[in-house]
C-alpha cells in the first residue's frame, strides 16, 4: 500500500526525462516560424465532432500551400500549413493555439475555424502580436474592431453584409412581402437575421415571424410548422447545411411553396441538390442566395481554368477529398491570398510586415472567386471580402444575376 | 505509525519532483501539466462519489461549469481576483452537487448515470439561454482582464519571478496537492469508510447505522466541489468560457479518467489525468484525416479497459508486489 | 387550432423516430442489463450501408434494407461478442466505458470513410401529403409511426412466442439459472446485441429520410431516445414508443406556446421528463418495478 508514491514519482520522473528530450527548440533569426527555407503557419479546426465536415476549408488550402511549394514556395521558402483538430470547442482552440504558438512557434495563425473559437483566442494573440490571419468565421467583430484588435483579419463577406444584400433584394425585388425567418440560435443567425433587416431598411417587405432552432436539435420541424401559420409568403434560411435541407424538406411535407432566400453557407450546389428530393420537392426552384465563391459543380465553370487547376490540386495533393465540396475551393481562396500576402513581405518577412500588408491588400486577381471580386481592406477596415452576386436556383444549378453588391460592416 | 511515516516521506518526495519538474520542460509543456493538474482535482472529486461511494455520474463537467462560470462572472462583472474565486467556485459548485444528491439519493447504477448525463446535456443549452448573467453563446474572455494575476508580464511569488506557464502549473499544483491531501485525510478516516460501507452494500450499511442520505449527499456536495475547484481552475488557464467549454464529452472523459486511473484510488488517479490531457493530442499525432483522432481515441480506451481491468491503480499495484516479492 | 394540431402531427412524427431508437436501447437494457451509449451511432452506420448499397451501388431500396439490416445483426453480435462480452462480468461502469469507446471510434470511422458531408436517403414511402382541414399529414411520418407500432409487436411476438425470445427474456432475467437449464447465455445475449442494432437500422433508415444522413445524425436523436426510454419505462417496448410519441408532442406544444422554453430550452426539457420521471416513477409508465432482494 504504502509502497505505491515510489512507482508514481518514477513516473513523475520519466515524464520529465521524456518531456525535456521531446522539447528540442528551433532557434532562428528574426520573427518565428521564419527560416531560410520556410515559413510556418498553424490553426485549429474541427478534424471530428459535429462541425467534422467545415475541415475541408483546411484541406483544400493545405492542398493549395503544397503546389505553391512544388512550385519553389515563396521567396524559396516552402509553407507549411500545420492545423490541429479542436473539435470545435473553444477550450481545446486556447490550448492548441498557444501550443502553435509557444512550442511549434509559428509565423502566424492561420484559417482557425468558427465564431466562438477565434473569439477565445483573440486578446492573448494580439498582446503577443501575433497575426490572427483570415479568421473563418463570417462574425462582423473580427473586421469591425480592427482598432481593438489589429491582429485580427476574418476572409469571408461578414454574415451581416449577406443579410443585407438578401434584404436590399427583397426590398427591390419583392416589395411587398412578408419573410419568415428560421436561424440558427448563435451569433451566426442573429447576425444575418440583424443584416437582413438593415437591408429591408424599414420598407413595406418586413420580417413577420422569426424561429430559431438549436444546434443540438434533432429537425426543425416543429418550427417549420409554426413559421407557415405565420402567413408568411417569404422564407429566408439561415442556417447550416443540415438543417437548411430539412427546412426546405419540412416546408415540402407541410405543403408550404414559400419563395426562399438563403445566405451562402448552406447555399452549397450539393446542399441544394440534397434538399431537391431527387427532384421532387419545388421549394428550392427560384431560392436566391448570395454567392462569392466559383462552384466546382456548376457547368459553367467545366472549362474555367482555375476550377481545372483547383481538380488538378485536390487529386494530386490531397487524395480522397471530394472535389465537388465547395470548401475545398474556400480553402484554396484564401491560401491563394496568403501566398500574394506572403510574397508582399520580401526577403525577410516579419509579423509586423505581415499586418502593415493585410491593412493594404488590394488582390483582383484571386482566381477561385468570382470574376470581379477584390479582396481589398484599409487601416482600420479588416473586412477582405465585402462583394458577392446574386444567385438563383434553377433545374440546371444555380444561375447568377444582377451585378456586384458591396457592404462594408 | 511507520507507514505514516513512509506515506508521508513518499508524499514529500513526490512534491519536491512536481516543484522541480518545471526545469526540465519546456515553457509550453508546463502549461499542459497545469491541465493535469486541473483534470486530477476533478478526477479526486469524482472518485470521491465513483470509487469510494460507489455512484456512478456522468455530469461532472456540469460542475466544472458550475466553478468555471463562478469564476468568470465574479471576475469580470465583480472585480475579484482570480485566486480569491476559487473557494467560492468551490462552495457554489459544492452547494449544487449537495443540492442535486437529495434528489440523486432515489436513484442508483445506469439510472443515476441517465441522470447525472441528462445534467450533463442540459447544462449547456441552460448557460446559453441565461445571457445577460452568463455571456452568452459568446462567452466571457478573460485574457488581459486585470483580475487574472497571470499574464504577458511575469507574476512574481516570493521573491520569484514566474512566467504564464510556469504560474499556471504551480498554481494548479499546488492546489491539487492540497487536495489531495484533503481527500486521503477525509476517505481514511470514518467518514471514508461510511462511504465504502455505502458502496459495498447499502443495506448492510444501513443496517449497521450509516445514514445513507447523509454520507451519499455528503459525497455528491464534496465531489462536486472538487469539480468546481477543477472547473475555476480550468477557466483561469484557459483564459475564456462559454458554453462549448464545458461539453458533454468532458463529463465522459472525467469518467473515463477515474476509470483509466483507478476506481478507490488516489495516486492512480494521476495517470487517469495524463490521459485525458494528452489522449487526444496524441491521437490526432497518428493520423490527421478527419475522424481519424476519433478512431484511435476509441480504440485506445477499450484497449485500456481490457488490458487494465483495475486502472493504473491497480498495475501500479502489481509492480509494487513484484517489487516486494523481490 | 390547425396550428395546434400541425404541431401534434409535426411532434407525432418526431416521436416516431425517438420511439424506433428507444427500442433498441430498451432491447439491449433487457438482453444484458446495460445501456449502449453507442446505439446512435450504430444505428447511423447501418444507415451509411444503407446509402452506399443504394446510392453507390444502385441497388433498388428492399434488397439493400434486408442486406442492411443483415449486415447490422451481424456487426451487433460481433460488437458484443468481441467487445462488450470480455467486460460484462466486471462492474457496469467498464460496460459503460466501452460503449463510450465505441461511440467515439465509431464516430470517427464513419468520418474516415463517408466524410462529414451530408447525404441523403431515399424513404420507401412516397413524399406526398394528405392536407386534413388545414393540417397537412405526410405519409412518410405516417410510415414512421406505422413501422414503429408494427416493430413493437412484432417483437412482442417474438418474446412471447419464439424460443430464441423465451430464451433471451431467461438469460437477461436470470443468467445463471438459465445457464443451468441449458441455453448458451453468452451466444443468447450476442442476438440480443443483433437484433437491437437491427432495431437501430430501423431507426435509421426511417431517420435520414427528413434529418440528413451526416456523422452526427442520430446524436440528438440519442438523448431523446433515453428521455423516451425512461418516460415509458426502460424495460418496455411498447412504453418505448409511447414514451417516444408524448415526448415529440409534449417538446412540440412545449416550445411553441410556453416563450420561455421556446427552441433553446427543448433538450434541457426532454431532459427534466428524464429526471422527474426517475424520481417519481422509476419503472416509467408501462415498466416493471424491479423489487432487489438482499
Amino acid at each position: 500500500m504504502t509502497r505505491k508514491p515510489i512507482v508514481f514519482v518514477a513516473l513523475a520522473v520519466a515524464l520529465t526525462l521524456g518531456a525535456s528530450a521531446l522539447a528540442g527548440s528551433t532557434r532562428a533569426t528574426g520573427d518565428p516560424g521564419i527560416t531560410p527555407t520556410s515559413i510556418l503557419l498553424g490553426g485549429t479546426v474541427p478534424l471530428s465532432g459535429v462541425a467534422s465536415a467545415y475541415s475541408a476549408v483546411a484541406v483544400g488550402a493545405s492542398a493549395y500551400f503544397k503546389y505553391v511549394n512544388a512550385k519553389g514556395g515563396v521567396g524559396g521558402r516552402q509553407i507549411n500549413y500545420k492545423y490541429l483538430d479542436d473539435t470545435y470547442n473553444p477550450a481545446q482552440t486556447v490550448q492548441l493555439t498557444r501550443q502553435l504558438v509557444e512550442q511549434d512557434k509559428v509565423f502566424a495563425i492561420f484559417n482557425t475555424l468558427g465564431t466562438e473559437t477565434n473569439l477565445a483566442i483573440r486578446p492573448y494573440l494580439n498582446q503577443l502580436k501575433v497575426p490572427q490571419l483570415f479568421a473563418a468565421s463570417g462574425d462582423t467583430s473580427f473586421g469591425a474592431d480592427a482598432a481593438t484588435y489589429p491582429q485580427t483579419i476574418g476572409f469571408f463577406p461578414s454574415y451581416q453584409a449577406e443579410g443585407w444584400a438578401l434584404g436590399q433584394y427583397m426590398r427591390k425585388s419583392h416589395p411587398k412581402a412578408k419573410i419568415a425567418v428560421i436561424a440558427q440560435n448563435d451569433s451566426y443567425g442573429r447576425d444575418l437575421l440583424v443584416g437582413l433587416n438593415r437591408g429591408l431598411g424599414g420598407g413595406v417587405a418586413k420580417v413577420v415571424a422569426a424561429q430559431n432552432y438549436e444546434v443540438t436539435a434533432s429537425d426543425v420541424g416543429s418550427q417549420i410548422a409554426k413559421l407557415k401559420s405565420s402567413g408568411a409568403d417569404t422564407l429566408a434560411i439561415f442556417a447550416t447545411p443540415q438543417f437548411a435541407i430539412q427546412s426546405y424538406v419540412f416546408a415540402n411535407k407541410l405543403g408550404w411553396k414559400p419563395f426562399v432566400i438563403t445566405n451562402a453557407v448552406s447555399s452549397a450546389s450539393n446542399i441544394m441538390l440534397l434538399a431537391s428530393e431527387g427532384g421532387q420537392n419545388k421549394t428550392v426552384l427560384g431560392s436566391v442566395s448570395v454567392v462569392f465563391l466559383k462552384d466546382p459543380t456548376d457547368p459553367k465553370w467545366s472549362k474555367d481554368p482555375a476550377i481545372a487547376l483547383y481538380r488538378t490540386i485536390l487529386a494530386r495533393y490531397a487524395k480522397g477529398a471530394n472535389a465537388k465540396d465547395v470548401y475545398h475551393v474556400y480553402g484554396m481562396a484564401v491560401a491563394y491570398a496568403t501566398v500574394n500576402l506572403l510574397k508582399r513581405l520580401g526577403k525577410n518577412p516579419t509579423r509586423a510586415g505581415l499586418i502593415a500588408a493585410v491593412d493594404s491588400m488590394n488582390i483582383t486577381d484571386d482566381p477561385f472567386l468570382l470574376p470581379g471580386i477584390a479582396i481589398k481592406t484599409g487601416p482600420g477596415d479588416h473586412f477582405p471580402l465585402s462583394q458577392m452576386y446574386f444567385q438563383q436556383y434553377a433545374k440546371t444549378g444555380w444561375k447568377q444575376f444582377g451585378s456586384l453588391v458591396s457592404y462594408k460592416g | 505509525m511507520r507507514r505514516t511515516a513512509t506515506s508521508a516521506g513518499l508524499f514529500a518526495a513526490l512534491v519536491v519532483a512536481i516543484a522541480v519538474l518545471p526545469k526540465f520542460l519546456t515553457d509550453f509543456r508546463a502549461q499542459q501539466f497545469a491541465y493535469v493538474a486541473v483534470y486530477l482535482v476533478a478526477l479526486i472529486g469524482l472518485n470521491v462519489l465513483t470509487g469510494y461511494t460507489g455512484q456512478m455520474s456522468l455530469g461532472h463537467g456540469a460542475f466544472m461549469a458550475v466553478g468555471g462560470y463562478t469564476t468568470a462572472i465574479l471576475m469580470t462583472d465583480h472585480g475579484i481576483k482570480d485566486l480569491w474565486t476559487i473557494p467560492a467556485a468551490a462552495v457554489v459548485a459544492g452547494a449544487a452537487g449537495f443540492l442535486f444528491g437529495l434528489p440523486a439519493l432515489r436513484l442508483t447504477g445506469l439510472y443515476l448515470a441517465l441522470a447525472t448525463f441528462a445534467i450533463a446535456v442540459a447544462t449547456p443549452a441552460v448557460i446559453k439561454k441565461f445571457e445577460g448573467f452568463t455571456g452568452g453563446g459568446s462567452g466571457k474572455n478573460l485574457f488581459g482582464v486585470k483580475e487574472l494575476t497571470g499574464g504577458i508580464a511575469p507574476v512574481h511569488v516570493l521573491g520569484w519571478k514566474l512566467n504564464f506557464n510556469n504560474w499556471l502549473y504551480y498554481l494548479c499544483w499546488t492546489v491539487a496537492l492540497v487536495l489531495y491531501v484533503v481527500a486521503w485525510l477525509l476517505l481514511r478516516g470514518r467518514t471514508g469508510r461510511a462511504f465504502r460501507a455505502v458502496r459495498d452494500s447499502e443495506t448492510a450499511a444501513l443496517s449497521s447505522g450509516v445514514s445513507l442520505a447523509r454520507y451519499k449527499t455528503l459525497a455528491f456536495g464534496v465531489s462536486a466541489a472538487y469539480a468546481g475547484v477543477a472547473g475555476s481552475l480550468f477557466a483561469i488557464a484557459t483564459t475564456y468560457v462559454n458554453p462549448d467549454t464545458f461539453p458533454v464529452q468532458l463529463s465522459i472523459f472525467l469518467l473515463v479518467g477515474v476509470v483509466v486511473g483507478g476506481l478507490g484510488s488516489l495516486t492512480g488517479l494521476i495517470a487517469g489525468a495524463i490521459f485525458i490531457e494528452f489522449l487526444p493530442l496524441w491521437a490526432q499525432d497518428i493520423s490527421k484525416s478527419p475522424g481519424a483522432p476519433g478512431v484511435v481515441y476509441g480504440v485506445i480506451l477499450i484497449g485500456v479497459i481490457f488490458l487494465l481491468p483495475t486502472g493504473a491503480a491497480g498495475l501500479l499495484r502489481r509492480v509494487a508486489s513484484l517489487f516486494r516479492g523481490r | 387550432m390547425t396550428n395546434f394540431l400541425q404541431q401534434v402531427v409535426s411532434g407525432l412524427a418526431s416521436g416516431g423516430i425517438y420511439g424506433a431508437l428507444a427500442l433498441a436501447l430498451v432491447l439491449i437494457h433487457r438482453a444484458t442489463g446495460v445501456i449502449n451509449f453507442a446505439q446512435g451511432e450504430m444505428a447511423t452506420f447501418s444507415t451509411y450501408i444503407l446509402w452506399t448499397l443504394t446510392q453507390n451501388h444502385g441497388w433498388p431500396y428492399w434488397p439493400a434494407l434486408a442486406v442492411t439490416l443483415a449486415i447490422s445483426f451481424a456487426g451487433g453480435f460481433g460488437v458484443h461478442q468481441l467487445v462488450v462480452r470480455p467486460v460484462e462480468r466486471g462492474s457496469v461502469l467498464r460496460v459503460v466505458i466501452v460503449t463510450i469507446g465505441l461511440l467515439l471510434l465509431i464516430n470517427g470511422a464513419m468520418t474516415w470513410i463517408w466524410s462529414g458531408e451530408v447525404r441523403s436517403v431515399h424513404s420507401p414511402f412516397p413524399t406526398r401529403t394528405i392536407d386534413m382541414g388545414g393540417v397537412a399529414i405526410s405519409i412518410q411520418d405516417l410510415g414512421t409511426i406505422g413501422v414503429s407500432i408494427g416493430v413493437v409487436i412484432l417483437l412482442g411476438l417474438f418474446f412471447r412466442f419464439t424460443k430464441v425470445g423465451l430464451a433471451l427474456r431467461a438469460a437477461a432475467t436470470n443468467p445463471a439459472e438459465a445457464r443451468l437449464v441449458g441455453v448458451r447465455v453468452p451466444l443468447l445475449l450476442g442476438v440480443g446485441w443483433g437484433l437491437a442494432t437491427m432495431l437501430g437500422a430501423i431507426a435509421g433508415a426511417l431517420t435520414a429520410p427528413t434529418v440528413f444522413l451526416d456523422p452526427n445524425m442520430m446524436q440528438a436523436v440519442l438523448i431523446y431516445a433515453f428521455a423516451a426510454a425512461v418516460l415509458g419505462g426502460i424495460d418496455s417496448p411498447v412504453g418505448a414508443v409511447v414514451g417516444g410519441l408524448l415526448l415529440g408532442v409534449g417538446l412540440n406544444l412545449l416550445g411553441t406556446y410556453v416563450n420561455f422554453v421556446g427552441a433553446d430550452l427543448r433538450l434541457p426539457a426532454a431532459l427534466s421528463v428524464i429526471l422527474a420521471v426517475l424520481l417519481f416513477r422509476p419503472a416509467g409508465l408501462f415498466g416493471h418495478r424491479v423489487v432487489k432482494r438482499v
